[in-house]
Parts: C-alpha cells; structure tokens; sequence
C-alpha cells in the first residue's frame, strides 16, 4: 500500500469520488463491461451451481485443515527445491524479502501483480533499500509512474482513463502522446522488456498453492507473471497463507471460475503451475526460489466468527458488481483491497480502530453475494463486522444513543405512537435537524398514519 | 468424443481465443503450413528436440540457437486441451518454456492424439509429479488495463498459431 | 381465508395509501385481513447497523404482536425478508424466542408473493393504463428470492404496457440506514436509478419496498421528472 491507509476518512473520501465525474465515468464503464463480461462467460457453462458449490467446499476444506495444509506445502515446496519461509506479519515479510535480495546483490527487481506485496507495502521497503522495483503488469506500471495505490485488485488502473494513461507516459517516457491502448501497450511492451532482461531477481504472488505438491499456480494475461517468474536468476513469491488448495488435481473448477468471475474470460492467456526452481537438466525456471508465506492476522481471524472470507479467491467479481464501489472507485476505501471482499480484509487485517467507517461502506443489496464462485457470506461478514463496530464502541455516539431510543420507542406501542405524532407536528424542525441529504429526502409524515385507518 | 471431434474443438476455442488455428496431415502439410505461417528469413528458434521439430527445422535458414534471439518459435508442445483451445507447454526433457514467450511470435504444433478433453484429463495426467514448469496458454499475450479495452501483444507473444499434426 | 397485515413502519408514518391499497387488495380476493394492534417496526434499522441488543428488542415486541397461524403479509420486501432470515438469526441463542421466531418466519409473505402463489391474484387480472416499468428491489429478490411474483401481476395488468428497466438489479441506494450514513452515495445511486426509469420512456415505476420508492421518488422530483412512483399495491388497487 502506498502511502498511509486513510479508511478512517472513507466518507470524505467517498464524498469527492462522488463529485468526480472522470472517476465516475470510468467506474460505471467499467461495472457494465464487467457486469456483462461476466453473464457472458458463464452463459454457455453447465452447471455453474454445482461447480460453485464444489469449489466452496474445496475452499471450506483448507480453512478447516489451514495448518495442516500449510505445513504439508511447506514440505513439498521444500522438496520440490524451494526454501520456504514464514511471516508472521508484514514487517517479517518485508525484510525476509529485502534481505534475500540483498545477500545476492540483486539491484533491480521486477514485479509481478501481487496484492499481498501491496498489503505489506514491499516496493517502498525495498526502495528504501535502495533497489530499483519495476511493476511490469501494465495497470502496475500506470499507477507505479503514477504514485497511485491499485483502485481494483485485478485491474489496478481501471480509475483512469486512456487520455490519462497517455498523458502519463509521454511525460515520465518521454513517447509521442497516443492515447490508443494498442500503442500504449506497445510502448510499456518496449521499456518494460530492458528491465526483465537485464533484472537481477522477480517478485511475484501466486492465485494458489498447490498443497501436495509445493507448486503456485498462477493466472495471468499479459505474460510478465512468466517472465517474471522464468528470466531472472532468482524469483521470490510472496502470497497469503489461505491460498492452499490441497491437490493440482483440485484445480480445474477453480481455472473455470476464477478467470469467469474476474474478467468475463474463459481462461487467462496463461495459467503457470510452477514447482520448485531450475533442476538438473531443465532449461526453465529461477535458479533460486524463495516462497514467503505470509499469515499478517489470518490465523487470528480463521479463529473468528468471520473465518469465511478466508475462502475468498481474489477474483474481484464481488467489486465490479458493488454499487458503493461503482460510484466511488477503489481509493476510497483508504487500503490494498477495496470492495465488498476488501471492507471485510481491511477491517479484519488492520483492526476496527483504523477502519471502523468501511463496515458502512455497503447498502447491504447482496449483489456480490450473488455473484461469488465459492459461496463467501459477504452480507452475513458485513453484518457481523457492523456488530462488532457497535460491540467495540467505534460507532458513532449520536446513532448510539438514536439507537437505544429507537430501541425503546419501536418496542413500545404507545411510544411510537407518540413519536409519529412528534415527528409530524415538528417535521419542520426534524427536517432541518435531520439535514436536507437524510430527512430532506423523505416525504413528512402523513397526517393520519395508517394504523388509525387501519382494520 | 472422439479424435477429430476434439481436434475440431480445440481448433474452435484457440480461434476464438484469437489465436490462429490450423490443422494438417502428415509432415508435407505440416512444413507447407509452417512455410506460409512463418514469415521467411526471420530468426526462428525451433529446438529440433522431437521428430516433428526436427522435420521442421531446415525450412529456417535463420535458424538461431537462443530464444531471446529470436523472432519466431516453432516447437511442438507437450499437449493441448479441447475444452479451452489451450496448448501445454512443460519443461520436461530440457525444453525451455520461456521460448514460447519471449519472441513476439508463437508457433506451437500439437500432435493429434495429445489433445486432452478437458482440464481435469489434463490434470489428471500432470497433477502428481509436475515438471518445474507447466503454462497453459490460451491465445496472446493481452491486456485490458487500459479502460478494460482488449490490447493484443503486452509482454508474451502478440501472435500465436496451433497446429494440429 | 384471514391474513395479519404487517403495516411497516414507514407505511404507516409516510405511505398510509399503501396501507390502505393493500387492505383493498388482499379483501377483494376474499382474505379477512386483521390488523394487530401495537405493531410498530420489524427492526432492521437497528439490525442493519449492527445494533443487536435493540433489533432484539424490536423483534420481540414484534413476536409479541404477531402470534397465532395467519399469514403475515406485509407490503415489503426488506421487511418480510427480515422477518424471514434474520429473526430466527437473531434469537439464535434463546430457545424459546427462536421458536417463536421461526414459527413466524414460516407464515410471513411479501404482498406480490401472497397475491401470486396464495391468491392468484393474476389469473384474474386488474385493469391497467399507461407505461409501467419496475425496479426490483434487493431485499425482495436477492433475501426473499421473490424475482417473478411482481412481474407475474405486472403482466396481468390490462391495458398497462410493461417495459423492463435497464440494470433492473442494481441497488437503488436506499439500504435503510445506508441513506443517512453515506448520503452522498446513496443520492449517486439514486441518480443513475433515475436516468435508467427515465431512459425507459415509462410513466410510471413501481417497485414492492417503501424505502427504494422513497429514495427513487426523491431523485425524481430533484429532476422535476413528471415520471410517477407508486407502489406495487397502489397501482394494482386503484383499478378495482
């Protein structure tokens, strides 16, 4: 995550999103192409609810057995030649990482899309170590150039807008302005192909873990995922414990639905099953790889009554149909992940204190509920987060005390009553008090509420 | 299904996955096929590794021996899946998969009786002692970052051909 | 046949014609509707927010109000969704109060869900006029999975023209406390809610939840849009 989490803000935040209109325009493009991609993909698949249903059992059976998954990829990824290394939160894991580059005297350092290096801050750490880190996943690239956080964890610049993009790169690239995605493409294509080849090591993430056999599985269209994890000598892959799925074997739902759900694909140009570095005799492969396995509080929240978004798979499905996260875009949620999926990780990961004000950030519809390939409960988490919003004293004082009258009065007939009456003889006032974005909304109140008419 | 049935589907969903699809019989068709495919006098990578390669590899006469060299890779992959249009390329025997990435033009001959129907064929066959490195690849390489509008050609080859032989 | 009317709270302090439409349309196809005395709210904007303690004090008083074996029909989705999924929820830990709350989740009935699959309201018919579309309400498809019964008296209405409205499942905005909360994105929903009734061409859109049409109705009339908002039950009823 680049630069402090501003969760705490999320209304303001939120506010002027609202007023943008150049954010508002890419938002809603972006939630239609998707919204229709999406229908699109799974139209010609036979049983997608069954499929679903297989995958969130899958899903259900590593959270059930998470360490026992963990420890046996650990020992297969071992065996397979990789060193595996655990972290406990995000500092261990940074400077595992730093350090592994440094005793090998790696300068520059190409990256692959990986949000758990965005949720532990890497780039920075490593920057500050004076290494060169090089995004080479085109949305990446933009925001990286840029200075900006991903707006949406598949597609990270999907914020901006072509005129935007090639602003940007005839700037900082000092290439003719064009702003035809071809030709952007084509330029990141070139200036990006120096920096594989003359990188010292590649960082990445993986979508999966392979359990049995230790290897990560990874879905990517561009191919710099390969190069990155292929050219340099040495590849480090950070990922998030939960990732485990117990058999390659296991997968084939899981390539059916990610791809589908993500990006309206059948399948991403690759999908890289990756085991172990370069053995004897194998022309493919770092010489060197290194797995950080990163737990940063999801240990403690597989413990919690929340435990089901650790199902998640990261296919963004969930956002793109989020109408809080179409009209006001992934920045305002002030953290790495944004969205129905992202509210319940930032809350979970940095603790209610530094993001209570995300838990509101849902109209509670169920659109994403509808739409998740392995069945997490995403109103049933938001609900229990907003409870322990309430439980922990992070809500606001004035609902506090709004809600333990409306507690007595709705419980009480004659008290209701008399604040129908209340509410209509001063609805001027309430009116005001209530402000023109809240009651100025609402009709006042009808003269004869209805019980009096009533049977 | 039969043979010809997932020839049929495999070439179907490449093409739809805009890779370029074609299907010969026997090693004739196979070099006139490659012969219009490759564009002639580019710097072909072709590993010469298997019989089919090995046929191959004298229609280039700028035949070069480091994949980053090259324009073109001619190889033949280890397999193909019907139900995604997807080829499989494995490292497996010394075969460098990276080949199939770095020049900006794929050509991957898939023999007729390694298509696999589905995923979970496939899988089944690799899943208990995989190879350093198995990529599916399923058309060229994309992107949609920018305002979600399909670019063909980022970092991987911005041309794939199949060729069922 | 007899049914208990479950008002809600913003029927009978905003909205009594609902009310009183659904009372007219539940007894012309024979149902003696009863109204329990001291009915007041089902508790959801508590519940929504997160506010246990005082949702179940709302529910109770409810369980309280609502007894015996009647149907509850209430002209609202999110309500009897509520009532439906979150009450046995919500008693989860107290025997006595879950069965009571689950006993009453097994009677209770949206009003379009009561007309079409008790009543069969349709297959009569009610007389209609003019360009009718109809935004679907989250709570009402998505908790309650009623997405035909609405559309199934929407066709039945003759005379109506019935047109579909674009993005029909994409939230209104409304989300009960959501409104107050983050009103700035709840008016930006409602907004687009309204571009997409006014692209239709419709006269009239309608929709089974007091709350969405509230919101709606208030973007419309931010737009000086002549296009009418009513409720299902008010438009079914004003023809007979």
């Amino acid at each position: 995550m680049s630069g402090a989490q501003t969760s705490l803000s999320f209304r303001s935040n939120a506010g002027k999103a609202v007023g943008n209109q150049k954010l508002r325009a890419a938002m809603k493009h972006a939630a239609d192409t998707f919204g229709t991609k999406r229908i699109d993909a799974f139209a010609p698949v036979a049983d997608v609810e069954a499929m679903r249903d297989r995958a969130s059992a899958i899903r259900e059976e590593v959270l059930k057995n998470l360490p026992r998954y963990v420890d046996q990829f650990v020992a297969s990824a071992t065996r397979a030649g990789a060193t595996v290394h655990r972290a406990k939160d995000a500092t261990v894991a940074k400077e595992i990482i730093r350090k592994i580059l440094a005793d090998r005297g790696a300068r520059r350092i190409v990256k692959g899309k990986s949000m758990v290096s965005e949720e532990v801050d890497l780039n920075a750490h490593l920057e500050a170590a004076g290494m060169e880190v090089v995004e080479t996943d085109l949305g990446e690239y933009i925001i990286q150039l840029e200075g900006e956080a991903p707006s949406h964890i598949i597609v990270p610049a999907i914020h901006k807008d072509r005129r935007q993009v090639g602003k940007l790169f005839s700037e900082r690239l000092g290439v003719p302005y064009s702003d035809d995605p071809q030709v952007l493409t084509r330029t990141a294509r070139k200036v990006l192909r120096e920096k594989f080849l003359s990188a010292d090591a590649g960082v990445s993430g993986a979508n999966f873990a392979a359990a049995d056999t230790g290897s990560l599985v990874l879905f990517t269209n561009e191919g710099n995922g390969r190069m990155v994890t292929t050219v340099p000598p040495l590849h480090v892959a950070i990922l998030s414990i939960e990732k485990m799925i117990p058999s390659l074997a296991d997968f084939p739902d899981f390539i059916r639905l990610l791809p589908r759900s993500a990006t309206g694909q059948t399948i991403t140009s690759y999908v890289s099953v990756i085991t172990g570095p370069r053995k004897p005799g194998d022309a493919t492969g770092a010489k060197e790889l290194h797995i950080v396995l990163l737990d940063n509080g999801r240990t403690e929240i597989l413990g919690g009554e929340s435990r089901d978004i650790l199902k998640c798979i990261r296919c963004g499905a969930c956002m793109n149909v989020c109408p809080v996260y179409r009209t006001v875009g992934g920045h305002a949620y002030g953290w790495t992940y944004p969205g129905p999926m992202g509210l319940i990780l930032t809350t979970l990961l940095t603790g209610m204190a530094k993001s209570h004000p995300v838990v509101d950030a849902s109209t509670l519809c169920g659109a994403c509920v509808d739409v998740c390939p392995v069945r997490v409960p995403l109103v049933d988490i938001i609900l229990q987060l907003r409870r322990r919003k309430v439980r922990e004293g992070f809500s606001d004082p004035k609902e506090k005390a709004g809600m333990a009258l409306f507690g007595k009065v709705a419980a009480s007939p004659a008290l209701f009553a008399l604040g129908q009456r209340l509410a209509g003889r001063f609805w001027p006032v309430v009116r005001v008090l209530g402000g023109k974005d809240v009651a100025g909304r609402m009709p006042a109140p009808a003269k004869t509420p209805f019980r009096r008419k009533a049977p | 299904m039969s043979g010809p049935d997932l020839s049929a589907r495999f070439l179907g969903n490449a093409a739809a996955a805009a890779a370029g699809a074609h299907s010969v019989s026997g090693t004739g068709d196979l070099l006139a096929a490659l012969g219009r495919i490759v564009p002639a006098g580019s710097p072909v990578y072709c590993p010469g590794l298997t019989e089919l390669e090995k046929a191959a590899a004298p229609l280039f006469p700028n035949r070069v021996a480091d994949c980053m060299a090259a324009e073109v890779t001619v190889e033949e992959v280890f397999g193909a899946i019907a139900e995604t249009g997807t080829i499989v390329c494995v490292s497996e025997g010394g075969r460098a998969v990276q080949a199939g990435l770095l020049p900006a033009h794929h050509v991957a001959i898939v023999r007729r009786d390694r298509i696999f129907a589905t995923l979970d064929d496939l899988l089944a066959v690799v899943a208990g002692a995989p190879p350093t490195n198995i990529t599916l690849v399923t058309g060229p390489s994309r992107t949609a970052d920018i305002e979600l509008t399909l670019a063909i050609g980022v970092h991987g080859p911005e041309r794939l051909d199949v060729i069922v032989a | 046949m007899r049914a208990q009317l479950f008002g809600t709270c913003l029927v009978d302090s905003f909205f009594p014609e609902v009310g009183e439409a659904t009372v007219k349309l539940l007894r012309r196809f024979g149902v003696t509707v009863t109204f329990p005395k001291g009915q007041t709210c089902c508790g959801q904007p508590a519940y929504n927010v997160g506010y246990q303690a005082e949702a179940r004090s709302v529910a109770g008083h409810f369980l309280s109000v609502f007894r015996g074996e009647d149907p509850i029909v209430t002209p609202s989705g999110s309500c009897a969704a509520m009532v439906k999924h979150h009450y046995p929820a919500l008693f989860r830990d107290d025997p006595k109060m879950r069965a009571a709350a689950e006993q009453a989740a097994g009677r209770v009935f949206e009003l379009s869900q009561f007309l079409v699959q008790v009543l069969r309201a349709h297959e009569k018919g009610f007389p209609g006029k003019g360009k009718v579309t109809y935004h679907s309400s989250c709570h009402l498809t998505r908790a309650l999975g009623v997405l035909e019964e609405p559309l199934i008296l929407l066709q039945s209405l003759r005379g109506a023209e019935f047109v579909p409205l674009p993005d029909a499942a994409l939230c209104c905005g409304f989300g009960g406390m959501f409104m107050a909360k983050l009103p700035e994105i709840s008016c930006a929903l409602a907004e687009e809610k309204a571009d997409s009734i006014v692209a239709t061409g419709a006269d009239t859109v309608t929709g089974c939840d007091a709350g969405c049409l509230m919101n709606i109705s208030d973007a419309m009339k931010k737009r000086g849009s002549p296009v009418r908002v009513a409720h299902l039950a008010s438009l079914l009823a004003e023809g007979i």
